[in-house]
């Protein structure tokens, strides 16, 4: 606990921060955007915060704010560090933290092309997982997957004219229309 | 990326070449493609392509109600997909507060160290036939399906036992399991001195395996890399010890650790994790039957359950590395949100690029499967 407390003390030099102690190994933290750099760089300096876990992203729509939380654990004190920071959604740009964890890049990327967020300063911020896509970035709570496939898919049809045909004739297997269970044109 | 929409972008001078390595290549894990360009034998860049096994698990996950996800989250990665539904149930449980019984949590160390043996039995004969040995593979693939058997018993499901559910486990152990797992285990022991022999001591691994995609401590911390990946270099850190969950903390063994950060190394501490997994489950097999309790705690009515808004970040120690889950509830039926970050995300990207620089181009497969890295993770 006296690294912990090391580093508590440490965060006390931050402005504008609340700090909540989740259970003994995580701390929450809320930081204004200009100041998250200041602090990862701080974190990683003054108490061994080397690993980026992650960077998380969560699009709170009726706010209209992305919030981003960078995961940070310490080899050195054993602790996981989450800072989030809220960025509003328009314009949805923020500043690349590469500079201090390599890792970042790939999560920076990842959002991007999930939500749309850019990040200046980012290495890299082509498609990556979704290289054929000219949709809207789909994690965004806007996009509604059920209604896209809709408009720009065809649906399976399980009774096609040929097989009508065959059945006519006495063959095929018969698929009354209301055991049809995913044909859109049930009930039709 | 299909091949009608390929444009290469950069048309080196004529010494240089680009070779699409994957999505359909023996040399490659899973559904993933690297673009090397070559000069000569050399490899000058490498270039990560993923996306071909993109199903869209965090979308789906919020759209589905908490105990509907259950049943999704083991397909995220394939060859290990048991850590996931426990990082999940673990993630639900911390939001509501639950606390799950000690039997429960004992029945899932026991599930866990079962899939990180079979995960690492899969990687040795993967890793072995990229150094062109194929009889590893039959081994390994026929030991794991033994485990696979206990899966099935235990849980109705031989890969993705979708065994977990927040609260607890579904079912308790059948009758003369533990026995059977005994067996299982006094088989497994007395076949690591044969892989040894066919495997980790051969020459031919030895000699295709050191010193070939190396990293030095100071590198592997910059690039994230975790698990056995981040022991071959040296340091001593395993999630189950240093950031204990469940009852691990109540549990002895080692961390095997090895020098060098080479694909050597990287095989060795998974060969000696396996024999530590053994040693684990031996510890359950004699404990369990003490523990006495439910094996799983009362949970509202899964079909109407909202789960008090908040956030939670859960790790854990797959065989692969550290998997981690960052779960937000905004209190209502169904998750807000849900992140995986599986450790493969950093291994097969950024950390496969860089090795794969500067080596020869028959030991980029090599290098990838010694570093167990799984595109589904990265895809999600």
């Amino acid at each position: 606990m006296d690294n912990q407390q090391q580093l508590e003390n440490l965060l006390t030099t931050v402005d504008n921060i609340t700090v909540n102690l989740d259970n003994q190994r995580r701390i929450r933290l809320d930081v204004p955007p200009k100041e998250l750099p200041a602090l990862l760089e701080l974190l990683k300096g003054r108490a061994g915060f080397l690993h980026l876990s992650a960077i998380s992203c969560v699009d709170w729509i009726d706010e209209n704010e992305f919030e981003l939380v960078y995961h940070l654990w310490s080899y050195q004190i054993n602790t996981l560090v989450s800072a989030h920071i809220r960025v509003p959604r328009d314009p949805g740009v923020y500043i690349s933290v590469y500079d201090l964890f390599q890792p970042a890049a790939f999560y920076e990327r990842d959002i991007h092309e999930m939500y749309g967020l850019y990040f200046e300063g980012s290495p890299d911020m082509e498609k990556f997982i979704l290289t054929e896509w000219d949709g809207p970035p789909p994690m965004r709570k806007e996009f509604d997957s059920e209604a896209w496939v809709n408009d720009h898919f065809d649906w399976q049809d399980y009774r096609p004219d040929w097989l009508i045909e065959i059945e006519e004739q006495g063959g095929g297997i018969e698929t009354r229309p209301d055991e049809q269970r995913f044909s859109q044109s049930k009930g039709k | 990326m299909r091949p009608e929409n390929y444009e290469p972008k950069h048309h080196p001078p004529s010494t240089e070449f680009e070779l699409n390595f994957g999505p359909n290549h023996p040399g490659i894990e899973g559904n993933y493609a690297l673009k090397v360009r070559l000069h000569g034998d050399t490899v000058v860049e490498a270039r990560a392509d993923a996306g071909y096994l993109h199903r869209g698990f965090e979308k789906l996950m919020e759209q589905r109600l908490w105990i509907q996800n259950i049943a999704l989250v083991p397909r995220i990665c394939v060859p290990d997909p048991s850590p996931m539904e426990v990082a999940y149930s673990m993630a639900v449980e911390q939001l509501c507060g639950l606390d799950v019984p000690e039997r429960a949590q004992w029945l899932r160390v026991m599930q866990l160290e079962m899939s990180r043996i079979t995960a690492h039995l899969f990687y040795f004969g993967g890793h072995a036939a990229t150094t062109g040995m194929y009889s590893p593979m039959f081994w390994g693939v026929a030991d794991r399906d033994l485990v696979l058997d206990l899966f099935e018993e235990l849980t109705g499901g031989r890969v993705y036992c979708i065994y977990n559910m927040p609260g607890g486990v579904r079912r308790d152990i059948p009758e003369g399991f533990l026995e059977r797992l005994s067996k299982l285990l006094d088989y497994l022991e007395t076949r690591l001195p044969e892989y040894d022999n066919l495997f980790f001591t051969n020459h031919v691994l030895v000699k295709r395996a050191r010193n070939t995609g190396s990293m030095t401590q100071q590198q592997a911390l910059e690039w994230a890399v975790t698990g056995p990946n981040l022991r071959a270099t040296g340091l001593n850190f395993d999630v189950r010890r240093d950031d204990p969950y469940l009852v691990y903390d109540q549990l002895e063994f080692d961390i095997p650790v090895e020098q060098g950060g080479d694909a050597l190394a990287r095989t060795l501490v998974r060969r000696n994790e396996m024999q530590q997994s053994i040693r684990i489950l031996r510890q359950i097999i004699q404990q369990l039957p003490d523990i006495k309790g439910p094996i799983r705690a009362p949970i509202p009515n899964p079909l109407a359950w909202n789960v008090p808004a908040g956030d939670t970040y859960v790790r854990l120690e797959s065989s692969k590395g550290e998997l981690s889950w960052y779960v937000v509830s905004n209190g209502g039926q169904k998750p807000y949100r849900v992140h995986v970050r599986g450790p493969s995300a950093m291994h097969a990207v950024q950390v496969l690029e860089n090795l794969s620089k500067g080596c020869r181009v028959e030991d980029v497969a090599q290098i990838m499967f010694s570093l167990d890295a799984c595109p589904p993770e990265v895809d999600r």
